[in-house]
């Protein structure tokens, strides 16, 4: 089994917890609680590499949305393999929030292989109003190819694309760990069990010394 | 049986039931027909057009006083009035909310309901202990229906105690009450405060069979209160509770094992000294609701106060399972409980921009407007924001990183083994590894040769991840992190006793966690790791260790359920040598760490997102509304007193070379009980490695 650790960033209310809670427990609430400090889940998703079975086991931080808790963050993505940055389609500030938020990651993490999944989230909203769309997906898309991001649109509520956000990051990373294993397999700390025999290392930051030492 | 009980404890309904728990049953009787009704009935009944409470009238406690508010708040902020409510502002109460503590403040209808409740619900009380008289005339009737006999557990809790409680032994079968209209079916799943009993980590099924036990609990402490108040000559009718004894041992002792419920907001407010700060503020929470509603009509309110919209985000994210702050599907209107929550945090928010709206502060002023009015509860929520949890809430969250660090010291001095899972000890004999695993997140890489001396202690500016979990205790003062029951106890005590209340009750649930964490693979190997100092194990990963405490500690406490398991088991073992903890050393503690944050605060910010660099600016200039930021502005005074022996070395080594200021626990002092035996080798052996 390969274990990543996934960070969820993005503005307060734009459906952080809402996306983890249809990923894990595949259920839904109107209204959640807003999340104080942060929240750590885990789920598996099966990816296939030929006719293998991998087991990739996510472990989420889920984090708080409000501006000033963006200064705990950097304890929530060290380490991170994965990012889900999330917006809320509905509202214009919220990608704004989010670039800011691929910005920093891109300026604070070292890990090049580091997955960053920009997510629209609450395309429910505009199935039947498309007025109450703000975000046009073309923009969003292209700021994304332009920043070498994953992207899509999803909905929680509905469960549209949850599932597939999180397999497409478990099959990049697997693929990136695969090249690494090929490449470098002797410094690396060896946490892959049972089915595929993969060196992965972790952290994903360059520093090797902080994985079990 | 249970479903009886819990339809008579919400038997009133909304804004009624909340907090009237079930020890009140006159009070859960459906509004006289002989009382007026003067509240805004018109905009209560189109929201809850089956409730039964709806009816109830408000009585306001001081018309004087408070009409004067709600008049000024009411006029604007709630046009949709009716007129005939304008009309009659005297008679308003203080009460521009709907919120349950006006029921409190009805002394003729709890009379009334009393004497109905006397007629309609003819008991067979059977008691069997010599304070009858008391108890029948305080304890409500209906209560005595159970037929349930305390548990061994409500016993043994009260033995250690010289207060002992005369436990009721009721076998009489629950009569329904012919008063309760609420349908059963929507009752029987919330609690007394309107609190959905079930949650993720607890069955209905689950609570109710708790219930049945603690209701028995909360009867048998408030016969107690009512005996104490009594012999100090003070009202303990649940309307008119307004004062309390002096503080004295004993009466720390009541509050511990709880405040009666429908006493819990006069008893808050009268402890935490509130009537002072609204006297001294008189007529502020009304001209903030003025500027609130000019605010309303400006064209760029969303840009000039951006905090309206982040509120606004969580208005409704506020208890959504707890009936009061929920829109039935029927409704039009919003919950008068939001109208009120939103009140409350946005003039809290123009009232101290410093703080303006932090995410959490929802919960405390949500949980407050449950127990008080809407003007209390604005002034209470700035007592907590500032006497009890100092800057935890500010833009920075600067106070809630020195809660932190004060309570990792604490960690580390009582829960050695809590500890090792934190900050494995074997990190200090690797100081490369060290800063670099801990600075991995901050990414400041030349700080390796910097902080040589001072990286024993790195974990108080560099908190570990466990404190995103335990800081959320403190932002939200428990509320949401435990069950509503645990939370309202630790409340009480907070009000009581003060901040370092917080601190206790936070290692009392570490110390709870051990149990969990020995479930886990990886306790024996850590335990056996740690006490031998076997440096080439390694069988695990600190930050596994880590994550896995993490786990631990926000997903076990919302399954403790009963109070009593913490307070009972660790709150009052006076062998457990946390529990001697008090308010003069934690604020020690903080001044200590925030003299440490500052020191290093050229290191902790490096890289940092620019919003964290300005900590220390805004932390000094934190005082621009309220000026008692008492808990911070203790200085060291005697630290060196409280400076044990024992404790000396280990205080030493988290000093940086030349600085004096320090921090010291008393009970370093006195004996070291609680495992000392693991804890001195635990010392020794780090005594060794440096």
């Amino acid at each position: 089994m390969l274990q990543f650790k996934l960070v969820l960033l993005g503005d307060s209310s734009v459906g952080k917890s809402s996306i983890v809670n249809r990923f894990v427990k595949d259920s839904f609430d109107e209204f959640r609680e807003s999340t104080i400090g942060a929240a750590f889940l885990s789920q598996t998703v099966t990816i296939k590499d030929d006719d293998q079975d991998v087991t990739v086991k996510f472990e989420i931080w889920d984090t708080a949305g409000q501006e000033r808790y963006k200064s705990l963050a950097p304890m929530y993505y060290r380490n991170s393999n994965a990012a889900l940055v999330v917006y809320d389609i509905t509202q214009a500030d919220s990608l704004e929030k989010a670039q800011s938020w691929v910005h920093e990651l891109k300026n604070k993490v070292d890990d090049n292989n580091l997955v960053i999944y920009l997510v629209g989230n609450k395309v429910d909203l505009t199935k039947d109003d498309e007025e109450k769309r703000v975000v046009d997906r073309d923009v969003a898309e292209k700021y994304a190819q332009e920043n070498g991001l994953l992207f899509n649109e999803v909905s929680a509520k509905t469960g549209e694309g949850i599932q597939q956000i999180f397999q497409t990051i478990g099959e990049n990373l697997y693929e990136v760990r695969k090249k690494e294993n090929t490449t470098n397999n002797s410094n690396m700390a060896n946490r892959a069990h049972g089915q595929v025999d993969i060196q992965l290392p972790r952290p994903s930051t360059n520093d090797s010394t902080s994985c079990c030492s | 049986m249970q479903r009886d009980q819990s339809r008579i404890s919400y038997g009133g309904g909304k804004n009624n039931g909340l907090a009237k728990p079930p020890t009140l049953g006159p009070r859960l009787i459906p509004r006289s027909p002989s009382v007026p009704s003067l509240h805004g009935e018109k905009s209560f009944n189109s929201l809850n057009m089956s409730d039964p409470v709806l009816n109830r009238p408000i009585y306001k406690e001081n018309p004087s006083k408070e009409s004067r508010i709600s008049n000024i708040g009411k006029a604007f902020l709630e046009p949709e009035y009716t007129p005939d409510i304008q009309a009659s502002p005297s008679t308003i109460g203080g009460n521009s909310n709907l919120s349950v503590i006006d029921m409190y403040a009805d002394d003729m209808e709890s009379q009334l309901a009393s004497e109905e409740s006397e007629e309609l619900h003819p008991t067979t009380i059977n008691e069997t202990n010599e304070t009858s008289n008391t108890s029948s005339k305080l304890v409500p009737k209906f209560m005595n229906r159970l037929s349930l006999s305390t548990s061994s557990h409500d016993r043994n809790a009260d033995t250690d105690d010289d207060d002992d409680e005369n436990i009721y032994q009721q076998n009489q079968p629950i009569p329904k009450s012919p008063r309760i209209n609420i349908s059963s079916k929507d009752a029987e799943h919330f609690d007394r405060y309107g609190f959905k009993k079930q949650s993720t980590y607890i069955t209905e099924q689950e609570y109710d069979i708790w219930w049945r036990e603690y209701f028995q609990y909360c009867i048998r402490r408030k016969n107690k209160w009512i005996q104490l108040m009594e012999k100090n000559d003070l009202s303990a009718n649940d309307e008119s509770v307004r004062r309390f004894p002096p503080k004295s041992e004993k009466l720390k002792r009541y509050v511990r094992k709880g405040i009666p419920a429908e006493w819990r907001g006069n008893a808050w407010w009268y402890f935490a000294n509130g009537q002072q700060l609204l006297d001294e503020n008189t007529g502020t929470y009304p001209q903030l609701l003025l500027k609130i509603d000019h605010i309303e009509t400006l064209p760029d309110k969303e840009n000039k106060y951006p905090d309206l919209e982040i509120i606004e985000r969580d208005l409704n994210r506020t208890f959504p399972d707890n009936i009061h702050f929920q829109r039935e599907s029927f409704q039009t209107d919003e919950p008068e409980m939001i109208k009120s929550l939103r009140r409350v945090l946005v003039a809290f928010s123009l009232y101290n921009p410093k703080i303006g709206y932090c995410q959490s502060m929802n919960f405390l002023a949500g949980l407050l407007l449950l127990f008080l009015d809407e003007e209390k509860s604005f002034w209470m929520l700035v007592l907590l924001t500032s006497k009890y949890l100092p800057g935890v809430h500010n833009v920075n969250l600067e106070g809630v990183n020195i809660d932190q660090g004060v309570l990792m010291l604490c960690v580390k001095e009582y829960l050695p083994e809590i500890w090792e899972y934190i900050i494995p000890s074997n990190k200090h004999n690797n100081k490369n590894n060290l800063n670099k695993l801990m600075n991995s997140g901050f990414s400041s890489n030349h700080h390796n040769t910097r902080s040589q001396e001072s990286n024993k202690n790195e974990f108080l500016f560099k908190l570990p991840p466990v404190t995103l979990c335990t800081a959320s205790w403190f932002m939200s003062c428990f509320v949401g992190v435990l069950p509503i029951e645990v939370s309202l106890r630790i409340w009480d005590c907070l009000f009581y006793e003060g901040s370092h209340f917080l601190f206790k009750v936070s290692l009392g649930i570490l110390k709870l966690s051990e149990g969990e964490l020995l479930k886990s693979k990886h306790y024996d190997s850590i335990t056996h790791y740690s006490l031998n100092g076997n440096q080439n194990k390694k069988s695990m990963n600190p930050e596994e260790n880590e994550m896995e405490l993490f786990q631990i500690l926000q997903s076990f406490p919302k399954r403790l359920l009963n109070p009593n398991d913490i307070f009972e088991k660790i709150i009052f073992k006076k062998r457990i040598t946390f529990n001697n903890l008090d308010q003069e050393e934690i604020d020690r503690c903080r001044q200590y760490v925030t003299d440490q944050r500052q020191k290093n605060k050229p290191l902790a910010d490096t890289k940092k997102s620019s919003s964290h660099t300005n900590i220390n600016n805004n932390q000094s200039s934190d005082n621009s509304v309220i000026s008692n930021h008492s808990d911070t502005n203790y200085r060291n005074n005697n630290i060196h007193k409280f400076r044990s022996v024992k404790h000396t070395n280990s205080s030493e080594e988290h000093l940086p070379a030349g600085t004096t200021e320090g921090y010291g626990f008393k009970r370093s002092i006195t004996s070291v009980n609680w495992n000392s035996g693991l804890k001195q080798k635990v010392r020794q052996i780090r005594g060794k490695k440096d």
